[in-house]
């Protein structure tokens, strides 16, 4: 209309309102498949070992009532959360194995693609009773973060290394058998506000984060404690 | 003075349009792909309730993409400006308000976020840097006609000087 009169005057409407619909058309492809995904998916396959009342976490001791709960949360490529298991691992093993207390390791993944690699491999190895196992060996040979080391071949080597000898073992990590289960522990960790790893609750209430993530002594004084 | 910022103005504005939206969209393209961060860091400001934090910690990386794909283009510039400058000026509230109440987090920004040792803190600096922002978003939203824009020029000069609202 008046662009006619006006030829020189300025772009049209068109390609502005084109522009317009692209960009929050694409904010809105990209918004609404994550928003959809962080739905907890209560139809995902689950490990035995895994408590859906406890946040999805991986339950040893379930059995016990009386003796302390152990909450970990914790990423397999945070480097904090290698140095808790270096300092405080073999005490909590000990703690399993005797029976002394309930701990629920939740794997959470905010370092992205090979920290939900490694959860679903660890849930994996958690079905063939090799969890603590290769919980011990990810976290003492931690590679640099999403570097490419961790792939489904890399832990089906590791589960042979292991003792796994399970065929299913194998298709459970190559097929990503437990990816749902990884996304509803992110999830859990969100709704329960675990705002950075390691977070490690004992009976519900977090250790002193200024001394129990460093030291092994003040990290028993604090099981002994409740 | 007044004539020379006149024909400064389309590029001072083109500036603070690529500024502006610049920041925005490498903040956002920074988390898009870090959902489960981007939760964390909003939900370490301990402003929200959690459920309203984790929904945010969803929504703030492709708004921001987009409001800052939208300025650096120069589409909706006005509409886009007023929305990053009120985004920026909610963080600062949320950067001060942890500040204040003795919280140490990373402001996650441009990704990263929750807690980080005492030390580790940059609130005086975050707050500063979004201040810059806020007022590169007031200037775009006083005068949002600018060089390289895809927004409809109006055809004369005395039209540009009626959006910028420069009539005397």
């Amino acid at each position: 209309m008046s662009k006619a009169k006006n030829p020189s005057g300025g772009k049209d409407n068109f390609t502005r309102n084109l522009v317009i619909a692209v960009v929050v058309g694409v904010a809105l492809i990209m918004l609404v498949p994550t928003l959809l995904s962080k739905q907890t998916d209560t139809s995902a396959a689950i490990p035995a070992s895994v408590s859906a009342e406890d946040g999805y976490g991986i339950v040893f001791n379930k059995e016990l009532t009386d003796a302390p709960f152990i909450e970990i949360y914790e990423d397999f490529q945070c480097p904090a959360c290698a140095r808790f298991e270096s300092i405080a691992g073999e005490y909590i093993e000990e703690l399993i194995t005797t029976k002394k207390a309930k701990v629920a390791f939740h794997t959470l993944s905010f370092l992205g693609g090979e920290s939900q690699i490694a959860a679903n491999a660890a849930a994996c190895s958690a079905d063939e009773g090799k969890f603590l196992q290769l919980h011990k060996t990810l976290m003492a040979n931690q590679p640099s973060e999403n570097s490419g080391a961790w792939t489904s071949s890399y832990f089906s080597t590791l589960g042979l290394g292991l003792g796994i000898s399970s065929p299913e073992y194998d298709k459970c990590v190559g097929d990503n058998k437990y990816m749902g289960w990884v996304k509803n522990v992110a999830e859990e960790g969100a709704k329960r506000n675990i705002n950075s790893t390691p977070t490690v609750l004992i009976n519900g209430k977090e250790i002193d984060r200024s001394r129990a993530y460093a030291s092994l002594g003040d990290f028993m004084l604090a099981v002994e404690k409740a | 003075m007044k004539n020379k910022h006149l024909a400064l103005q389309p590029w001072l504005g083109l500036i603070a349009r690529l500024i502006l939206g610049g920041v925005l969209f490498a903040a956002g393209y920074l988390k898009i792909d870090k959902p489960d961060i981007s939760q964390m860091a909003v939900r370490s400001y301990e402003m929200l309730p959690i459920s309203i934090a984790n929904f945010l910690g969803l929504v703030l990386p492709p708004l921001e993409i987009a409001l800052g794909a939208l300025l650096i283009l120069g589409a909706l510039t006005r509409v886009a400006a007023t929305l990053g400058g009120f985004t920026m000026f909610i963080f600062i509230i949320a950067i001060a308000q942890a500040w204040a109440r003795g919280l140490n987090i990373d402001c996650g920004c441009f990704g990263g976020g929750g807690a980080v040792a005492a030390e580790d803190t940059r609130y005086l600096q975050e707050i500063l840097r979004d201040l810059g922002l806020v007022f590169l978003a007031a200037y775009l939203v006083r005068y949002p006609v600018t060089k390289f824009s895809i927004d409809k020029k109006p055809r004369k000069m005395n039209e540009i000087s009626e959006i910028n609202g420069d009539m005397e």
